[in-house]
């Protein structure tokens, strides 16, 4: 292979036998030789040349094969055909807490947990303060784990796995780890691997985490590699092609009845059970979303529907729901607002909704009290 | 391969430690439970035998403990290294790291038990008046032996436990066989010279072993170093076999759970 290469994949296949689980005992193995097991294509040839130094991102929907093809880059499976060779000391984070035992303290399963990933007791000697201090776990280290709540296994988990010392990290969705102070930590943690020259290739959902770290992104669609670039690039195609296809299989969904459209709408102001003066105008401000192309939105004062709606552009209610919504959400105005004068003191509710295929899909209702 | 073990030496360190350290952690009487349970046997055996059987052994407790617990070192590391493939299910489909770890660490905890289980040997062997002598050398290489026996067979039946989980109960199964099929708990001379099972039970690799931890612990004489020696010797081979086996269906752990 290639000297500046880390990883070389070339012409990879790799199948799962479909009817997989249940042949465990010896009667369904001997069954299963008579009865032709259905294969299904994870990945279908796929060629990748990974260099020294690179920081990549693997992108894909669910399914789409990118954490199989991390695994085969690991060797905990094996391609159908074709080969993965990789040049270095290879650590793959794909499980967190892998050996830990209950009634040990922390610091022993800081041993028990680095040695699978195939430390000596010397290099976790030199690493072991530094673990120590990532986890910020003080002197709860010389307590047995069992004692710890989530948060502390995790952060004790975590620190391990990112000061594993290796050539090539491979990383498979772990950065939504412990409070935000803790993720930038390991954010930051990450950054200063890759200025040292190290391999990464991360698996991620979190799309701005793998523009802002990735020199280069790798878009698997249904088992093929589809696009090889620069993060911005990829991930924008990316973006675009899941929400042709998550539209699709929202439609689809629906027609067959196995799915409903859904939505969410939200008034920002005016606050509920606030009041207001007669004849002053009140401004209803908010937003919604649905997974539909032609819904209805409607806002209704006293059962009075109201005509004038005016759109309003959301951001941030857009990144909130780019994933659930997506292919709803791009280039969309989100938010609403309309006005009305209430006339005489009482109570006025105010309702908004959304409908969709002749059904009410979301709403949200609030009271005001004129005086 | 030896290499990529040497890598991982500290995996297989910290897994003995676990093993033994770790098994009885939670329980009061900790790791004396690794020595109770052969006992609570050997006081099964020593009270009901005797009524079964005319004539025992003389000493026949004492015949009981050099049979039993060496006897249960063996199944230990059958037993151990059989499942250990399926109960690391977790971590093999997450991480990689050699498998062949796996066997050899339930080989290293099963001895190492097995050493410290050796002074409860001594001590009934002092308490029943037996005493001891320099012979107890030889307890180290017939103890390998034996493990190594048993780490060969538990590597193939690991190996294919993954794939068929019946394995595990038909080891089950065998194992039982296999006891009454060496001389642990009774004597080779209750069966006629020259009888068929008297033979068969001559054959067993087990009994080479058991006689030789008698003449070392009871009689206190050299054991047949001849038999041992070739007992290792198959047994080495077995173990080259059984590697090959296990790293032929290795590749395929992940994927079958």
């Amino acid at each position: 292979m290639n000297r500046d290469n880390a990883i070389e994949v070339r012409n990879l296949t790799k199948e799962f036998r479909v009817n997989h689980d249940g042949a465990k005992t010896l009667k369904e193995f001997l069954v299963r030789h008579h009865t032709k097991a259905q294969r299904h294509v994870v990945l279908k040839d796929i060629n990748l040349d990974i260099k020294k130094g690179e920081t990549v991102g693997l992108i894909g929907v669910n399914g789409s094969g990118k954490s199989t093809l991390l695994k085969l880059m690991t060797k905990i499976i094996y391609p159908t055909q074709g080969t993965v060779e990789t040049n270095g000391r290879l650590t793959s984070l794909l499980e967190l807490g892998a050996g830990f035992h209950p009634d040990f303290t922390g610091r022993e399963n800081i041993y028990f947990n680095a040695s699978i990933f195939g430390m000596t007791r010397k290099q976790i000697d030199a690493r072991v303060d530094d673990i120590i201090a990532f986890s910020e776990l003080g002197d709860a280290i010389d307590e047995p784990i069992r004692t710890y709540s989530s948060g502390m296994y995790m952060r004790l988990a975590f620190s391990v796995a990112i000061n594993v010392d290796a050539d090539i990290l491979l990383i498979d969705e772990i950065l939504a780890v412990g409070d935000q102070h803790f993720q930038d930590k390991c954010y930051d943690k990450l950054l200063e691997l890759k200025n040292s020259g190290k391999t990464i290739v991360i698996v991620s959902h979190a799309l701005d985490q793998v523009r802002k770290l990735c020199n280069r992104a790798v878009w698997i669609y249904k088992g093929t590699l589809r696009l090889d670039g620069d993060p911005a690039y990829v991930i924008e195609a990316y973006k675009k092609q899941s929400a042709i296809d998550h539209k699709e299989e929202k439609k689809a969904a629906v027609e067959k009845g196995t799915d409903e459209y859904k939505g969410v709408v939200f008034i920002d102001s005016p606050a509920d059970y606030s009041k207001a003066a007669t004849g002053q105008q009140i401004m209803i401000n908010g937003w919604r979303i649905a997974d539909s192309d032609d819904f209805v939105f409607s806002i209704e004062v006293n059962g009075r529907r109201l005509d004038d709606i005016t759109p309003v552009d959301r951001p941030d209610v857009a990144s909130v729901y780019e994933d659930e919504y997506a292919g709803y959400v791009e280039d969309r105005k989100l938010g609403f607002s309309a006005a009305f004068i209430p006339e005489k003191p009482g109570e006025y509710q105010i309702r908004a909704q959304i409908a969709a295929g002749g059904k009410m899909i979301a709403d949200k209702q609030i009271t005001v009290t004129v005086e | 391969m030896l290499k990529e073990i040497y890598d991982y030496r500290e995996l297989l360190k910290t897994n003995v430690k676990k093993d033994i350290r770790g098994r009885y952690k939670a329980s009061v009487l900790g790791v004396l439970w690794s020595f109770i349970n052969p006992l609570l046997q050997v006081l099964v055996y020593a009270i009901v035998f005797p009524y079964l059987m005319k004539g025992a052994a003389d000493h026949y407790v004492v015949y009981l403990v050099t049979g039993i617990i060496p006897w249960t070192f063996f199944q230990s590391v059958v037993n151990e290294s059989t499942t250990c493939i399926k109960a690391n299910s977790g971590i093999i489909k997450k991480v990689y790291f050699p498998r062949i770890i796996l066997p050899l660490s339930a080989f290293f905890s099963g001895l190492i038990n097995f050493f410290i289980s050796c002074v409860i040997i001594i001590v009934f062997c002092i308490i029943f008046g037996m005493g001891i002598s320099w012979h107890l050398v030889f307890v180290p290489i017939i103890a390998v032996t034996e493990g190594l026996f048993g780490l060969a067979l538990g590597t193939i039946f690991g190996a294919v436990d993954a794939y068929i989980q019946d394995t595990e109960y038909i080891v089950n199964f065998i194992l039982m066989m296999a006891m009454y099929g060496a001389p642990v708990i009774y004597e080779i001379t209750i069966f006629p010279e020259g009888s068929r099972i008297g033979t068969l039970i001559q054959m067993n690799p087990m009994t080479k072993i058991m006689n030789a931890y008698r003449d070392v612990f009871m009689n206190h004489v050299i054991p047949d170093m001849g038999a041992i020696g070739l007992v290792f010797a198959g047994s080495f081979v077995l173990f080259l076999i059984a590697v090959t086996i296990f790293n032929r269906l290795q590749k395929g752990f992940a994927e079958q759970f």
